[in-house]
């Protein structure tokens, strides 16, 4: 393959797309359309941002603040933990709006996370949202198809392909040219978009993360040059397959509304048909069932919380519970949120696993949809998927369940048995020193490890990719 | 004339493609539609024995304070279920079904959610409400686009020309032939959805059928228009397409993340942690600085004592109550903002067809974010009608067993809605005439 020959060609489709007006169109719009997702995403962030995190310190401040008293009421009065919003949500909203933003933390009970977005919008949020992931995931792909679709059908309609073969131009030269050529112009659309997030992540990373999300930023960049790659490929080959420029750009365009649209809500729409999944109250009530078998804290009689105190007793030698030498109130509290937290935990992972089974069947077509592919890794890498949500999740549970814990070791150790002379409150130093809820997001490596399955999809597109060109370069039709 | 026209299109690819298509699409719409009816009505039954039970249990183990045992009780209340929300889910999968609450301060139970799997929110339902507004337009697109364009390229449109009188007149009667085919699926589609999740055939269902049948003939009018342009079928392709793009896609994400933004709702986070401080602080002040305005509230209770150095419950749930009055302002503000959303996005939407139908869908079928919004202030009123029926008991310390718990079951809030038929077709209406009208005007040049 000669280079210059390459370049070449690639110019010549660059001209050709310039002189078309549909070039113009779209770069207006998406001009028009990168602004102003880059400003209301950038907005979004910092206005959610803001609120939250002012809300967390002044639930701290309260926390803090508040007067002696018994560790029990401070397990109940609990804490919040408000959800951060990624830098890179910025990028790709994904989950964003329809998973909750905020969950009260109280000794006893798992709440849910509520105030999403989406709990609190119009049947309008249906239609999508404007972000800059999805100018590239859904309107450059379309603006590819437009723009390549004639690249060499057309060529070969005017018969000027024959010329170029004629010429002594090599078959490989051409489809790797074209290819090159529209590759290089939706670069450009990349570019924008990836220049203004830049922006972003280098001005608004917090502390200590802006390496952190420098490296997401890097692995999205290359994901989506790949991802354009691979169509510019399709685009190239449909185009070299059909006989008028027509039938590709119908085949194209039926390629976009079926990968885009209609395949992925498909397939998601199956996995929730294939594996039901229970409502709250049905798995409120199985926790419920769950508990009273292992042992119901609130039952006088319960036989599991009988035998405890009875080892209790015998192992402090004592015959009453208001004898041991720490506060036994405490000690059934802990064991009971020790044990209901369990089960809590249990079901919850089961219903987890469900949404992963449903959410598996989209996941999975990623071999056969390469859009399924960059959807899940840009939300994985822009923080903004469900695993994000979970992990958030799973540190808001962690910290009220230390809360909880921490209050009754207190009361354990400080407060008097019942009957027993002593003080009945402690001290809010106590409190003071209780850390603050800080949340942490997933690190690369954890990423990398639940996205596996779609950077192998992507991979093995770009190597399919490739290996569809070189076909092409062999059995180009001239005619 | 009419039959060569319908035999001729039964010929294309594309009438057995579409007719495929939208009758799988449509019926998969329809089947979630009633697996989704299932799910409420298993949630429906679960929650009934939830509370029969745990009222079962919990009567057993505190029928000596009647105080502590409503401190466990959970009382429910259901959006009662229509068959019709099943063409078009809308809000309502993130929006829970039904709200159990105890009688403590209700802001803090208010917006729980119920579990749903967020992929599957985020993607929406494919119910038989998006197979119309998605899936329909894009059949009529590929059916259409190329109507005068393909004549024309095979070099038929000469011959045709030369042999019919009326050459719009043939055009039109090619579309209507093709917009008929659609219509009959459309049809079909409706009377199978009103068999299969037994719908009853009232105003809503009626309303929603005429609302479908507008927004398609606005996309016929659409495509005809375009057809009217006499380009070529790639132009045709191309333009309708991004069309379709801007009006399902670009347009109504682009006001939504607008409405969101404009209109953001930090009172909710506000009012639930004013709640809890309301509610909380209160242990650690005087006695008078809940009972004071808690029965300001209620003067009805003055009667019973509040004893001054230990706990009693009415000084407890009257705690409770100083958290709801705490928050009460801001939740207010809270639901004016969030119909503030909904008042913005359906001005805009009387613009664009697509965003008029969805919202209309979702508020004929009741899955909107005003019935949501009923709910709660159903469930407010409900909260309060507990309240007050069981503050006497507990404050009167009447044991447990004297409360007729049978009459406790689990309540149905029925939602109701009216028709407005001008607000809901004349939009709609009035751009299609006024798109067929300027077709109908460049085929005279014809």
């Amino acid at each position: 393959m000669r280079k210059n020959v390459i370049y070449l060609l690639a110019g010549q489709l660059w001209k050709n797309a310039f002189r078309s007006k549909v070039m113009l169109i779209a770069s207006v719009l998406i001009g028009i359309l990168l602004f102003f997702s880059a400003y209301s995403g950038g907005e979004n962030y910092h206005d959610q941002n803001d609120t939250r995190g002012s809300m967390q310190h002044e639930v701290q401040e309260s926390w803090e603040n508040n007067p002696d008293k018994h560790p029990h009421r401070m397990a109940h009065y609990g804490s919040f933990a408000f959800r951060v919003k990624h830098i890179l949500s910025v990028f790709d909203l994904g989950m964003e709006n329809f998973v909750g933003n905020a969950v009260f933390l109280e000794a006893h009970k798992q709440n849910t996370v509520n105030f999403s977005e989406a709990s609190m919008s119009t049947g309008l949020l249906r239609f999508g949202e404007v972000s800059l992931a999805m100018l590239l995931k859904v309107i450059v792909p379309l603006l590819i198809f437009y723009l390549g679709f004639h690249t060499i059908a057309q060529e070969r309609e005017n018969g000027t392909l024959k010329l170029l073969i004629g010429q002594g131009i090599r078959r490989k030269e051409i489809v790797f040219g074209k290819w090159l050529g529209l590759w290089s112009l939706s670069m450009i659309f990349l570019m924008a978009v990836f220049l203004v997030l830049l922006f972003f992540v280098v001005l608004e990373s917090h502390d200590g993360l802006s390496g952190n999300s420098l490296y997401r930023y890097l692995v999205l960049l290359i994901s989506y040059s790949l991802f354009f790659a691979i169509l510019c490929a399709i685009t190239i080959l449909v185009s070299a397959f059909s006989k008028t420029a027509k039938g590709a750009l119908v085949k194209l365009l039926g390629i976009w509304l079926l990968f885009v649209i209609i395949v992925p809500k498909s397939l998601q729409a199956m996995g929730y048909y294939l594996y039901p999944t229970p409502s709250k109250i049905e798995m409120e009530t199985a926790v419920e069932q769950d508990l009273i078998e292992l042992g119901d804290s609130h039952n006088p009689d319960d036989p599991h919380f009988k035998a405890l105190k009875d080892s209790v007793l015998l192992a402090n030698k004592v015959d009453d519970v208001a004898d041991l030498p720490f506060n036994y109130g405490g000690f059934v509290m802990a064991k009971g949120e020790a044990l209901s937290a369990a089960v809590y935990q249990k079901h919850q992972r089961q219903l987890y696993r469900v949404y992963g089974k449903q959410n598996n069947v989209e996941r999975y077509s990623a071999f056969v949809n390469p859009y399924t592919a960059i959807k899940n890794l840009s939300m994985a890498f822009s923080g903004t998927d469900f695993q994000s949500f979970l992990h958030f999740k799973g540190q808001a549970e962690a910290y009220r369940y230390k809360l909880a814990q921490e209050m009754n070791r207190l009361q354990m150790d400080l407060i008097p048995n019942k009957g027993k002379a002593g003080p009945d409150t402690i001290s809010s130093d106590y409190w003071k020193s209780f850390p603050p809820f800080e949340y942490d997001f997933l690190s690369i490596p954890e990423v990398f490890n639940n996205e596996l399955i779609s950077l192998m999809a992507l991979l093995l597109w770009g190597v399919l990719a490739i290996f569809g060109l070189l076909r092409l370069s062999t059995n180009l039709k001239a005619i | 004339m009419y039959s060569l026209l319908f035999k001729s299109f039964f010929r294309t690819k594309i009438f057995l493609v579409s007719l495929v298509l939208l009758m799988t699409v449509g019926l998969i719409g329809i089947l979630i539609g009633k697996q989704y009816l299932v799910k409420q009505e298993k949630s429906i039954v679960a929650a009934q024995k939830f509370q029969e039970e745990s009222i079962a249990k919990n009567v057993a183990y505190h029928s000596d304070d009647l105080g502590l045992l409503l401190y466990y009780l959970r009382f429910t209340l259901v959006k009662k279920p229509e068959n019709i929300n099943a063409i078009s889910i809308g809000q309502s999968d993130v929006n829970p079904l039904l709200q159990a609450v105890t009688i403590r301060a209700l802001e803090g139970q208010k917006y729980d959610t119920d579990f749903e799997n967020p992929s599957l929110l985020m993607s929406g339902n494919l119910d038989l409400g998006f197979v119309i507004i998605y899936l329909f337009p894009l059949v009529l697109i590929a059916m259409t686009f190329n109507l005068y364009s393909e004549e024309k390229e095979l070099g038929t449109w000469r011959i045709l020309a030369a042999q019919t009188s009326g050459k719009a007149s043939f055009l039109f009667k090619k579309l209507f032939v093709r917009v008929l085919f659609v219509f009959a699926i459309l049809i079909l589609l409706m009377f199978m959805a009103s068999a299969i999740l037994q719908i009853p055939m009232d105003q809503y269902f009626w309303a929603l059928f005429l609302q479908s049948t507008l927004y398609l003939l606005f996309w016929s009018a659409l495509c005809f228009w375009m057809v009217s342009l006499l380009k070529n079928s790639s132009f045709n392709a191309l333009a309708l397409v991004s069309i379709w793009v801007v009006l399902t896609i670009l347009f109504p994400a682009v006001v939504n993340n607008y409405v969101i933004n404009k209109y953001q709702v930090p009172e909710a986070l506000d009012a639930m942690v004013e709640q809890r401080d309301g509610y909380h602080e209160k242990w650690d002040l005087e006695k008078s600085a809940t009972m004071d305005g808690f029965f300001e509230a209620y003067p009805q209770f003055k009667k019973y004592p509040v004893p001054e150095d230990e706990f009693s419950w009415l000084w407890y749930y009257g705690m409770q109550h100083m958290g709801d009055m705490a928050a009460g302002e801001t939740s207010k503000e809270m639901t004016e903002k969030v119909m503030l959303r909904n008042t913005v996005s359906e001005k805009v939407a009387l613009f664009v067809p697509t965003m008029h139908a969805q919202l209309s869908f979702n508020t004929l079928a009741g899955t909107d974010m005003v019935s949501h919004l009923g709910f709660l202030k159903k469930l407010t009123e409900f909260h309060e009608d507990l309240r007050l029926d069981f503050y006497p008991k507990i404050f009167g310390n009447k044991p447990a067993d004297q409360v007729d718990w049978k009459n406790y079951q689990v309540k149905f809030y029925t939602l109701e809605r009216e028709v407005d038929w001008t607000y809901l077709m004349l939009p709609t209406l009035l751009i299609t005439l006024v798109i067929g009208g300027f077709g109908v005007l460049n085929l005279r040049k014809l």
